[in-house]
């Protein structure tokens, strides 16, 4: 059997070619999972957030709208979603536990890895790993990343270059 | 620290190198879980699209669309009120056989027959002529425009002066002026046989704006009354005669007497009448309008269709202008509200996300 790739949706005078979920899904899948694994820090948090990210991407799938933009920055703009929303939740889950079970020790978090890059890595913002992962791992461009954070492409490489130049910093350190 | 920008590039190439080779492909249950989704089942439907608008997306597709669709409405309403006008004009630019109505309108009683209402051109004076042998209340109103004030008081004096040259009167004259501009509205009675030589000599006293003239069959009227003075006469003759008789009891004598005496003033009354319509018949009355200003009416009417309808669409763009300007006037504190708390929240949810990007 042939697998479709694409559809194309018209109305008078509204002509689009869409890729299918399945397709995008597929392509996008390991891009997506890797921004939220350094967002998130962890790698059980960032399968869960993609598992998340993808069924939210297949109900809202008929608002994507290819002429704006890559299914790769949509779908990182819904990953980014997801994960704040994950946080905000945790935040409150923490607030919950710190007032009733304040001894209790914290549950032990699966990290990046146990490498220097990872430890690295482990040490930089959820903000500076996400621009790092959004442009040199996605390699989506400036404008893009810029939208999908919500901020100004000024903001946006200026955060990369600290990113960068504090992980570099730290691993010429770890070297030393 | 490194000692060139080669060691910094190369340093930076190894660092980017080291990160995309890090471990980070989606483990196989998280794949297997995305795969099972499969593929939406319902295809994309215009609410889908139009849930893709954002904001100024819309604004930018709403704002032309509003803008043509208020200019199509504007040329839309010119275009049908000049059409409307353009009827007005057509009557007033048809010739009319005025001679053909008065006749009609003598023979069928009593009519009144406009000849010009508002005119698009300054006019040509016509006048259909008195039926002859017929009496007729004959009436016609003139509005010319002169050069100035001046010219005003001139013409005015002019006009009195033909009023009497053609063995009529002046019945009354109100002259007035005003901040550089003069209006007289003269009433001229003008003996019929002479009417129209009066009426163009009249109407060369300017600019004829505005011209009318009602004629009113009195000859059915007069036929009556003539009528009724016979009758009249022979009943009193008759009741005269009767009263000669010596022989009449008393109480007939002056049932007989009553109704002569009552006889008597009818006739005087209708023969009163009889001359006030006879009288009414013999003066034509001329209501001349002199005036300096220019006349608004005589402007409109002598625009073209296209500039009436440019004029009706501009003035419809103004309305609807002027319901934009104080529908924003209202709302405005509610649009102030509106930007301040979209500002608001996107900078709360823009401090929200540094705050929790900062704690994870």
């Amino acid at each position: 059997m042939k697998a479709v790739n694409a559809v194309t949706t018209s109305w008078p005078g509204l002509r689009v070619d869409r890729p299918t979920f399945s397709a995008v899904a597929e392509s996008e899948l390991d891009a997506v999972h890797r921004y939220l694994l350094f967002l998130t820090g962890n790698r059980t948090v960032a399968e869960d957030l993609t598992g998340e990210t993808f069924e939210k991407a297949f109900r809202i799938w008929r608002r994507f709208d290819p002429r704006r933009g890559t299914p790769r920055a949509w779908l990182c703009g819904i990953a980014r979603t997801t994960a704040l929303d994950h946080f905000r939740s945790e935040e409150r889950r923490r607030r919950r536990e710190e007032r009733y079970a304040r001894d209790l020790p914290d549950a032990e978090e699966t990290a990046l890895g146990s490498g220097e890059l990872e430890t690295a890595l482990g040490r930089l913002s959820a903000a500076e790993r996400e621009v790092v992962a959004l442009r040199v791992l996605l390699e989506l461009d400036g404008p893009t990343v810029a939208r999908v954070l919500g901020i100004s492409t000024t903001a946006c490489s200026t955060r990369l270059s600290r990113a960068l130049k504090r992980l570099e910093e730290m691993m010429r350190d770890a070297r030393d | 620290m490194p000692a060139t920008d080669v060691d910094f590039e190369r340093e930076f190439e190894e660092l980017v190198r080291d990160l995309r080779a890090l471990p980070t492909a989606a483990p196989t249950d998280v794949r297997e879980r995305v795969r099972a989704l499969g593929e939406p089942a319902r295809p994309r439907t215009l609410h889908d699209l139009l849930l893709t608008l954002s904001l100024p997306r819309s604004l930018l597709v709403l704002a032309p669309v509003c803008v043509l669709a208020l200019v199509s409405a504007a040329v839309i309403h010119g275009l049908v009120n000049s059409s409307g006008n353009s009827g007005h004009t057509a009557s007033a630019k048809q010739p009319l056989d005025l001679r053909a109505q008065a006749e009609h309108g003598a023979a069928g009683g009593t009519s009144t027959t406009p000849v010009f209402g508002a005119l698009a051109k300054p006019l040509a004076p016509s006048l259909p002529t008195p039926a002859a042998g017929r009496y007729q209340d004959y009436e016609a109103s003139l509005t010319v425009r002169v050069k100035d004030v001046d010219a005003l008081h001139d013409r005015t004096a002019e006009a009195t002066q033909l009023a009497r040259t053609y063995g009529g009167y002046v019945a009354s004259v109100d002259e007035s002026t005003n901040s550089g501009n003069g209006r007289s509205d003269l009433v001229l009675r003008i003996p019929v046989n002479r009417v129209e030589d009066a009426y163009f000599r009249l109407a060369r006293l300017g600019t004829v704006t505005e011209q009318h003239l009602s004629i009113r069959d009195l000859d059915q009227v007069v036929q009556t009354q003539r009528r009724r003075i016979v009758q009249l006469k022979v009943q009193i003759a008759r009741i005269d005669e009767a009263l000669k008789s010596s022989s009449l009891p008393a109480d007939v004598r002056l049932r007989l007497e009553l109704q002569r005496d009552a006889a008597k003033q009818e006739l005087a009354q209708v023969t009163g009448s009889n001359k006030a319509t006879l009288r009414e018949a013999s003066l034509s009355r001329i209501s001349l309008t002199l005036t300096s200003q220019k006349a608004a009416v005589a402007t409109k009417g002598g625009m073209s269709r296209i500039e009436r309808a440019a004029r009706d669409a501009g003035s419809f763009l103004a309305g609807a202008g002027a319901v934009v300007l104080f529908l924003l006037i209202v709302l405005s504190p509610l649009i102030v509200l509106a930007l301040a708390w979209i500002l608001g929240s996107r900078a709360y949810r823009r401090r929200e996300e540094r705050r929790l990007l900062s704690a994870a």
